[in-house]
């Protein structure tokens, strides 16, 4: 499964209770109030422990995490390095 | 200008009168009560509203509960007693500690503690944090731990969404057992429990569900913490307690409300909220508080999304009509 449909599912099964709400790539969940503080938290964690890399503090930002997109882009990334 | 920085004085003698009018009738004619209970808790929300309390009903009709437990910074207990003092009130001192031990408060969370920072025990101190630099760039927020030892020496790690959830349901247990006493006290002298929390408060959702929200009357609900400040004055808080920074005193190692939760500090946090209720447009909040509308925008998100996060608070529990 790509990295999108993995954090896709992550994210409607986590916080839209299996209803995917119209939830596109680019969707802020921010904006849209799909995740809080807890839910970032626990966004974090899944990101570091499915893909086996490091979240830094200065890296939780909406740039990174705020959508599927975002997110996709930012694993990528660091998967590179 | 439409939007001066001034957009949040009040006229403290007009509203302590109204307040005042407010509570009395209430209590006597509404609930039919001889009078209030107030937690005193050193700060400046309950020091307000006890004094408001006794000009409404009369001192001899006020009580002040005093409810520390071991982790409460001991300054509370001190100022608390001095303004119920100064207000000539009576009061009585109810140590929560063994309360939530028997509830196993303490040892839930630090097992997740130790779970966190494997040397934490006893002697440590800890506090919650959420990131501070708000205005400066665009951040999600997420919960830091900080523990420090006896020799102040600190360390601080970001926790995971079910450690906090976990450490949130044990501190928030401290509030709620502050409200089982202060409803105890109240029934048995058939008084109201007067509430203390303030508009900027109660729209950011900064209190705790069945906890300090649960009371029979806010009498400063509709006030910014600023005009909190002002009726403090006014009212001839002591100034012990008009000084001391905001915290929510439920952490061993003190931490004060904006590096807890709000993330800004009460003088510019009140009125971008203020511009936020009222959609005051961009410019006129930018020439007024020489911000850009970038930094605004991402104040405003953030109200958003707590706004959004603790809606239930303010609510009767949801049900079906019929």
């Amino acid at each position: 499964m790509g990295i999108n449909s993995t954090i896709r599912n992550f994210i409607i099964e986590n916080f839209l209770f299996e209803e995917d709400e119209n939830l596109k790539e680019d969707t802020s969940f921010l904006e849209n109030g799909i995740i809080d503080s807890t839910g970032i938290l626990e966004l974090v964690m899944f990101i570091e422990e499915t893909y086996g890399i490091g979240v830094d503090d200065d890296e939780i930002v909406p740039e990174n995490l705020d959508s599927i997109s975002n997110i996709t882009k930012y694993i990528q990334k660091k998967q590179e390095k | 200008m439409k939007f001066p920085k001034s957009v949040l004085d009040i006229n403290p003698g007009h509203e302590v009168s109204r307040i005042s009018d407010f509570i009395r009738k209430m209590a006597f004619k509404e609930f039919k009560r001889r009078g209030a209970v107030i937690g005193l808790s050193g700060g400046i929300d309950s020091a307000v509203v006890a004094e408001l309390c006794v000009r409404a009903l009369g001192r001899e009709k006020v009580l002040g509960l005093l409810l520390p437990e071991k982790e409460s910074n001991p300054i509370s207990l001190e100022y608390g007693r001095k303004q119920a003092k100064k207000m000539g009130i009576e009061t009585e001192t109810v140590d929560i500690t063994e309360n939530l031990s028997s509830l196993g408060v303490y040892q839930n969370r630090d097992v997740v503690i130790k779970g966190i920072f494997s040397e934490f025990n006893d002697s440590y101190k800890f506090h919650i944090t959420l990131p501070q630099n708000l205005l400066e760039k665009d951040r999600l927020n997420y919960h830091s731990i900080t523990i420090e030892d006896k020799n102040g020496v600190r360390q601080k790690k970001r926790i995971s969404g079910t450690d906090w959830l976990k450490i949130s349901a044990c501190q928030n247990s401290k509030q709620r057992i502050r409200m089982i006493k202060m409803y105890y006290y109240a029934e048995k002298a058939n008084y109201i429990v007067a509430g203390t929390t303030n508009k900027t408060e109660v729209m950011q959702g900064f209190y705790v569900k069945f906890g300090d929200g649960g009371v029979d009357l806010e009498p400063i609900a509709h006030l910014y913490k600023k005009q909190v400040y002002q009726l403090a004055r006014h009212l001839g808080v002591i100034d012990e307690i008009i000084s001391r920074p905001p915290s929510p005193d439920t952490y061993s190692l003190p931490v004060t409300d904006e590096e807890f939760y709000f993330c800004l500090d009460y003088e510019l946090l009140d009125v971008l909220l203020y511009a936020y209720e009222k959609n005051v447009p961009f410019d006129e909040i930018s020439n007024t508080l020489g911000l850009e509308k970038e930094q605004i925008e991402r104040v405003f998100r953030d109200f958003k999304s707590k706004e959004r996060a603790t809606w239930h608070l303010r609510q009767m529990p949801p049900s079906l009509k019929d």
